[in-house]
């Protein structure tokens, strides 16, 4: 038992030894449990999904929902934008289509003209959506339902009871309104004070969805909401899920190659090939290019392997949009071989390389939303995500596989990722040149 | 061919070389002998401009070497401490990748890998994969991998660490002929029997200093004494060990004499003296001093310490 103590004390003293070792097992544990629990903290919330809004009525009831769903938690309501010329102009329903249609937010309510009138026995609105998140799409309009039935009973409540004084007169009207009361009360046997009280409880719905047929149920509220959808992007997608995830994940996975083979720098070292190279008439700049080339061609030869693999498996439509996805790809690879050399020139090892390699892939796949929508994360967690190559990755995947956005659209992605992809490069080789990786 | 002029390094607080300064002929081979962390590498390192000296210069074949230099780059061959080779590929494959470098036209590549591969008996073997090689076999590769260019300079850093007798004389033999051929070759060890049987001046450095410099032979008359005399004791020797201390310092070593022997002193002299002196020796063992023994004198410690 003794000797089993004295190895366990001499395994202790070589770990508390390996600065590495300890802060793999103890700090950035530590760091991602408080990360995934930022970012899957907000998915209980919703906090503040953007919805675009259009009320081109000016009845009272649309006037009522507009109130509530801008002092509701869940939504932001977006109801202007800035033109060219800076100035703020209110959407219409054509230019909120447009706005859904290029991804700018992924759903908007549109109430009509006649939405509710004084002949109106339900409330019309047209909801515009794009359900490149199905997790977000759902939400939003489970929510935009509830918190619109909630609201409504009262103002139907008070409408009918205007229209039949309107049409009745209004003694009459009173009278008509108090004899239903006591016949409901007579023959459902319930106090006259709770009808109102069970009428505002009550929900029901009358969807049009453009995309699939509906039945609705019965009961006392059916027909008093004409909700009519517009799946306005995606429709043609053969496999959504699949088509939503395909690039979170391949980009999780080239992350981890690039990182990986940004350490052959470390095992070329180890094994004095480096210094073998170095003698020969070889700058320090050219195996740097070197491996950034390598790195690079390998990491577009991956996503698009990846990219046919999910065309053969899941049916994704890969070729119709090829020439702008092919422009991603190379940007992504461009910007993930920047962050493998940034990795090799901050770390002194290879084993460090590798655990701050695992850190920071798991932070911008969690943060960039490879995993989770990054629209229902925290707004600060949303803020981070744009520092992140995954983020510009994905939305950029997204707009070419979901949206078929063409070249100019997907300019401000590829705009990015290389301007990242540059920065990091810069950094990286001022760090190479006074870092130990070409040193004893 | 290859001057150090006031070199010095230093890594944080250790000084790695303190003001070495060296000249090296055209044609030498030339041995830098010291113990492990006495500077041998890092002046190695300096001259194939993979570190940078923090001062003095250095120039190989009137090119100074620096860090972002090329050209003299062409110059030199440089066979690692280690075996820097890619185990995954390769003989042929890993001699394509180096000799590549330096920009040689494919048939005189092919040719010089052919030649060299031959020359150290792996022609055979050309197509395997380094892993399977044994440890000399790896080390003859290591070795020609940095002669495919036709270099002037060969520096070779402990370029036979771990490697058995029979290889290790292999390469010495591959080696004198390259040096015969008219190649200076520059070599680093802590082995005193391999300058001693390779070099034509060596130079033994101790924590980062040139502490000698010349021929063997020159460096041997650094110590004050010469040839070592070992001889069994016997009533006769015994009796008569006052004749042998004239000619030297006497050691007891129990079962035996140990005279070494003064620099002044022949060792025809001391032979007569003893049969002058009738004195029946059985069994004497002459050894010639060592460059072991001059670094000890030198430092007061061993090569291998």
């Amino acid at each position: 038992m003794k000797t089993i103590l004295q190895l366990v004390k001499k395994d202790y003293k070589l770990f508390l030894k390996d600065k590495v070792a300890l802060s793999l097992t103890f700090i950035i544990p530590m760091v991602l449990i408080a990360l995934f629990g930022a970012v899957f903290g907000g998915a209980g919330d919703f906090e503040k999904l953007s919805l675009g809004f259009v009320n081109q009525s000016s009845s009272k009831v649309a006037k009522t929902i507009e109130t509530t769903l801008d002092t509701t938690k869940t939504f932001r309501l977006i109801k202007s934008y800035k033109n060219e010329k800076g100035e703020t102009v209110l959407y219409d329903s054509n230019t909120i289509k447009t706005a859904v249609m290029s991804g700018k937010f992924s759903a908007a309510i549109v109430l009509p003209e006649d939405a509710f009138t004084d002949t109106s026995s339900s409330l019309k609105m047209k909801f515009y959506y794009d359900p490149k998140n199905d997790m977000e799409s759902q939400v939003i309009q489970g929510v935009l339902q509830q918190t619109i039935m909630q609201s409504i009973p009262e103002v139907f409540t008070q409408s009918m009871q205007k229209k039949s004084e309107s049409f009745l007169g209004k003694d009459t009207g009173k009278m008509f309104n108090s004899e239903m009361n006591k016949t409901i009360s007579k023959y459902f046997k319930v106090d006259t004070s709770e009808i109102y009280g069970n009428m505002n409880k009550g929900t029901t719905k009358k969807s049009t969805d453009t995309t699939k047929s509906k039945k609705g149920g019965f009961n006392m509220f059916d027909n008093m909401l004409n909700l009519e959808k517009y799946q306005l992007v995606g429709k043609q997608v053969t496999n959504p899920m699949a088509t939503r995830s395909v690039g979170g994940w391949a980009m999780m996975f080239l992350l981890f190659s690039l990182a990986g083979a940004s350490r052959s720098l470390f095992e070329e070292k180890q094994s004095g090939v480096m210094i073998r190279l170095l003698s020969s008439p070889v700058t320090r700049t050219q195996i740097l290019w070197s491996k950034y080339l390598y790195n690079m061609s390998i990491g577009i030869i991956q996503l698009v392997v990846l990219f046919f693999g999910g065309m053969l498996l899941f049916k994704i439509d890969v070729l119709s949009n090829f020439a702008n996805l092919f422009l991603l790809i190379i940007a992504s690879s461009i910007a993930c071989t920047a962050f493998g050399m940034f990795l090799a020139s901050f770390t002194k090892t290879s084993a460090q390389a590798n655990g701050l390699g695992t850190l920071l892939i798991l932070t911008m796949s969690a943060v960039g939303g490879s995993w989770f929508p990054v629209s229902m994360m925290p707004e600060t967690i949303q803020f981070f995500s744009k520092f992140t190559i995954t983020y510009w990755s994905i939305e950029g995947f997204q707009a070419v596989l979901w949206r078929g956005s063409g070249f100019v659209e997907i300019l401000p992605y590829l705009g990015t990722l290389l301007g990242i992809g540059i920065i990091v490069n810069v950094i990286s080789y001022i760090n190479f040149k006074r870092g130990n990786i070409f040193q004893n | 061919m290859i001057q150090l002029k006031n070199v010095n390094k230093s890594f944080s607080t250790v000084k790695a070389l303190d003001d070495v300064s060296l000249e090296i002929n055209g044609g030498e081979f030339f041995g830098l002998l010291g113990p492990n962390g006495a500077g041998k590498s890092t002046t190695m390192s300096i001259l194939i401009g993979y570190l940078a000296a923090d001062s003095g210069n250095i120039f190989i074949n009137g090119e100074e070497v620096k860090t972002d230099e090329l050209n003299f780059r062409k110059e030199i061959g440089f066979v690692p401490q280690s075996i820097a080779l890619y185990d995954e590929l390769s003989a042929e494959e890993n001699l394509k990748i180096f000799g590549s470098l330096y920009g040689l036209p494919k048939p005189e590549l092919e040719e010089a890998m052919n030649s060299y591969l031959n020359a150290v008996g792996l022609y055979d073997r050309r197509k395997e994969e380094v892993r399977n090689y044994s440890g000399g076999m790896k080390r003859r590769l290591n070795l020609i991998t940095a002669l495919l260019h036709k270099p002037k300079v060969l520096l070779c850093d402990e370029p036979t660490v771990g490697v058995d007798p029979q290889s290790r004389n292999a390469i010495f033999d591959f080696l004198e002929k390259l040096n015969a051929d008219g190649l200076t070759i520059v070599y680093t060890t802590h082995y005193m029997e391999e300058a001693e049987r390779l070099c034509n001046r060596v130079a033994i450095i101790d924590s980062g200093k040139i502490i000698a410099l010349g021929t063997p032979d020159e460096l041997l008359q650094m110590l004050p004494t010469s040839e070592h005399i070992y001889i069994t004791k016997n009533d006769a020797t015994v009796s008569n060990v006052n004749v042998f201390k004239s000619y030297g310092e006497i050691i007891d070593n129990n079962d035996r004499y140990e005279l070494r022997l003064n620099k002044e002193s022949k060792l025809s002299s001391f032979f007569g003296a003893l049969e002058n002196a009738n004195v029946n020796v059985q069994n004497v063992t002459i050894q010639k001093p060592t460059l072991e023994e001059l670094f000890l004198n030198l430092t007061g410690k061993r090569l291998r310490d």
